[in-house]
């Protein structure tokens, strides 16, 4: 008997350890696949078909899907039916057809023109879930067609990544296209550049206002390079600083009450925060260096700037409330024109190596220092566009300056302006 | 109250059997015991967290007990497979449809035809009587609207008709020709792309084990069957399932799933142990395994993998 019952727990031991293992456990810490395979059909007619609207509206869309970085573009000859099908509803859509070309989100949409008046539907879908992303009917003109491509581009982008695109905001530059440095406005795939200054002389620095279609930018119009400020669409224009000396770098606080600028009324280039109205509000530095470049930390807690206090120009970081001073940068002889990210954690600005500049960014705490541009060329005047996904630079080859744009990991670079004059100093507009 | 509460326990005494106590007490120190067992060999231990990385090839067949080997070696089988996407080549005889059958139509098209050039072509044509005051006395005016087609001057001699419809003609000969080597061209880009499908194993082909003769199995395999470990096969198909780009997310999300698989590769149920709270990473993940339904190949046995998903590999952010 006890030999019977010791057996018994013997083997209810031996059971327990035979158990085999609840699960396999390992880690997949790749995609294999690093981008989304999107179908982009053209539009097609929802009654009389119109020549070059759908080639307008797909050639906008697809270059702005491009840039992203986001997708890899299934290619339009290896379409099958349903893409000459005008599906609006997700129930009508043979999704088993795009899944076949490995397809994992599908474009789809019409237009209607009747007169002047252009109804453009669309419709992303997700080919796996077979579910509606995001759907949207714009209605407006003909010559509307461009921007409702870059409306619905930021569309595509919050439906897949959480967060709107920046396709449909502008870029302000400074062109000698006139014959003078005048500020102009473009799109950001470079269409319609458009001339808003008219000053005759040098136009420098702009930057939008983050909540109004505003603009300031130095102007030496009056003689003295003097801070003004421009509305956009009524063309109204003030000079917001007009003290001494150089009234350079204006840069909108991200509430926009403020602006931080760098003023040389003492006989010597220091950052000052003025108030819309073109008070001086505070005085942020205090050096016998030259401090200029100032650019808002998204917090508005801290300013980053350049300065020489140190000897070579070197980009440094200024507390607004206690105005302590980090040095922020230390390699490199010439470091210029910080950018602080929109979401604040990191900080773009050109260096000077042998003989040329390019685009480097680096965190807050000056760790991280990764250099985004390379080739000939000199790249200067980083900005980032509103949601942080590009930034926008000013290129000098071959004695021309144009300007170009690029993700924020330094790839897909590509021109914005176009050839014929020397484009500088961009700024990137907020949501328009 | 104490007297009452032994006779309870003299009550249960006597329900026991003998021995019970000493039964209870084995009992405990095996218990005991357990913790101290775990640690022996022979008590089955999990897979490690992290396995060495391999690069697997779904073609091959996912066993139990892999032999000592290479996970991208391929079986010598089917060297046809590549021959099939050939016959695209052969149906080059491109030449074929040129443009002659459409000559005929060609005369009533000279000014309709073409949208851009029209400029070009058209003009010429009063030019011709008097294009020396314009520039140069000769007829070099022609060149212009005739950009790569020198050699076509031999048709010329029977100038009968305008020699502007005849440019004409031939621009559009030539754009045909064009529009008919581009869609030949794209035809056979089309096949090349057929052929890589239908060669499914191609992938195989192409990644020559560096060993040569090395057979099928993985590099740490003990057993003896030809085949890759099905963890690493499991790990491998259900990555190349997973598409997410580095402009998707930010910060580093990370989230584990139980996943089931039948012994014939389908998915049996899986569930999320914990999600990353991205909406996109953890969307990414359920199309992923939604894509993993059914395996290509079967499992040695039905499988549990518990799986963590993270983007360690990818994004090189700080």
């Amino acid at each position: 008997m006890k030999i019977f019952r010791s057996t018994l727990v013997w083997l209810v031991a031996s059971m327990l350890f035979c158990t085999p293992a609840l699960a396999v456990k390992f880690e997949i810490s790749s995609p294999g696949e690093k981008t989304i395979p999107l179908a982009i059909t053209a539009l097609l007619p929802m009654q009389a078909a119109q020549p070059g609207i759908a080639e307008d509206f797909q050639q906008v869309l697809e270059a702005d899907l491009d840039l992203s970085g986001l997708f890899s573009l299934v290619n339009p000859a290896a379409f099958l039916s349903d893409a000459g099908q005008l599906t609006l509803s997700s129930t009508q859509v043979d999704f088993s057809q795009w899944r076949l070309l490995g397809t994992e989100a599908v474009i789809k949409g019409g237009y209607q023109l009747e007169g002047d008046d252009l109804t453009i539907e669309l419709r992303l879908y997700d080919v796996v879930s077979r579910r509606l992303l995001t759907g949207r009917r714009y209605l407006g003109k003909k010559h509307d067609i461009r921007k409702i491509a870059h409306t619905f581009a930021d569309q595509v982008l919050l439906s897949l990544t959480g967060e709107l695109g920046p396709f449909s905001s502008r870029i302000a530059y400074i062109s000698n296209r006139s014959g003078h440095k005048e500020l102009y406005l473009m799109d950001v795939d470079g269409y319609k550049p458009q001339r808003l200054t008219d000053h005759r002389t040098i136009v420098l620095n702009p930057d939008f206002a983050p909540t109004r279609k505003e603009l300031i930018f130095t102007s030496y119009k009056a003689g003295n390079p003097d801070l003004y400020r421009k509305e956009i669409y009524t063309g109204q224009e003030s000079r917001l600083s007009l003290k001494q000396g150089l009234n350079i770098g204006g840069r909108y606080s991200p509430d926009g009450r403020e602006v931080a600028l760098t003023l040389s009324k003492d006989q010597n280039s220091e950052i000052y925060l003025l108030g819309t109205d073109g008070t001086i509000h505070k005085r942020l530095t205090n050096h016998y260096g030259i401090d200029v470049d100032p650019s808002w930390s998204p917090d508005s807690n801290r300013i980053a700037f350049v300065s020489d206090r140190r000897g070579n120009p070197n980009v440094f970081i200024v507390d607004v409330h206690s105005l302590e001073v980090e040095r922020l940068t230390f390699e490199g002889k010439y470091n210029a024109t910080p950018a602080w990210s929109p979401k604040g954690e990191r900080i773009a600005f050109s260096r000077l190596e042998d003989r040329e500049f390019n685009i480097y960014t680096i965190r807050p705490d000056g760790t991280d220092e990764r250099r985004l541009t390379f080739g000939p060329g000199s790249k200067e005047h980083p900005r980032w566009s509103p949601d942080g996904r590009f930034l926008v630079y000013s290129l000098e080859r071959d004695r021309e300056k144009s300007i170009w744009v690029m993700r924020a990991d330094g790839t897909g670079a590509r021109r914005l302006s176009a050839d014929g004059g020397n484009d500088t100093h961009p700024a990137w507009s907020g949501r328009w | 109250m104490e007297s009452s509460r032994k006779q309870r326990w003299k009550q249960l005494q006597s329900l026991f059997e003998p021995g019970f106590r000493r039964m209870l007490v084995i009992s405990l120190l095996l218990h005991l015991l357990l913790p101290l067992l775990y640690h022996t060999p022979w008590f089955p231990k999990k897979a490690p967290l992290k396995p060495p990385v391999y690069r697997v090839n779904l073609v091959n067949k996912p066993v139990a007990n892999p032999q000592a080997g290479r996970p991208e070696a391929v079986k010598e089988q089917k060297p046809e497979v590549k021959p099939e996407p050939v016959p695209a080549k052969p149906v080059k005889p491109e030449p074929v449809p040129i443009p002659v059958p459409v000559k005929p139509p060609e005369p009533p098209k000279p000014e309709p035809v073409i949208p851009k050039p029209e400029p070009v072509i058209p003009k010429p044509v009063p030019v011709e009587p008097k294009p020396e005051p314009v520039k140069p006395k000769p007829e070099p005016v022609k060149p212009k609207p005739v950009p790569k087609v020198e050699t076509k001057p031999k048709p010329e001699p029977k100038p009968a008709v305008s020699k502007a419809q005849e440019n004409a003609l031939q621009q559009r000969l030539d754009q045909l020709r064009a529009d008919q080597a581009k869609k030949q061209a794209e035809q056979d880009r089309k096949n090349r792309l057929e052929a890589l499908r239908a060669a499914a194993a191609s992938e195989s082909t192409k990644v020559k084990s560096p060993v040569a003769d090395a057979p099928v199995g993985m590099l740490d395999g003990k057993g003896d069957e030809a085949g890759v470990s099905a963890v690493a096969f499991v790990q491998e198909y259900i990555r190349q399932q997973w598409s997410l780009s580095q402009y998707q997310v930010s910060g580093s999300p990370e989230a584990e799933a139980i996943l089931l698989y039948s012994a014939n590769g389908t998915l049996i149920h899986y569930r999320f142990v914990k999600k990353s709270g991205n909406g996109i990473f953890d969307d990414s993940l359920v199309k992923a395994i939604n894509k993993s339904k059914q395996l290509n190949q079967p499992l040695p046995e039905q499988m549990e993998f518990h799986i963590i998903f993270n983007l360690k590999e990818m994004l090189d952010r700080p």
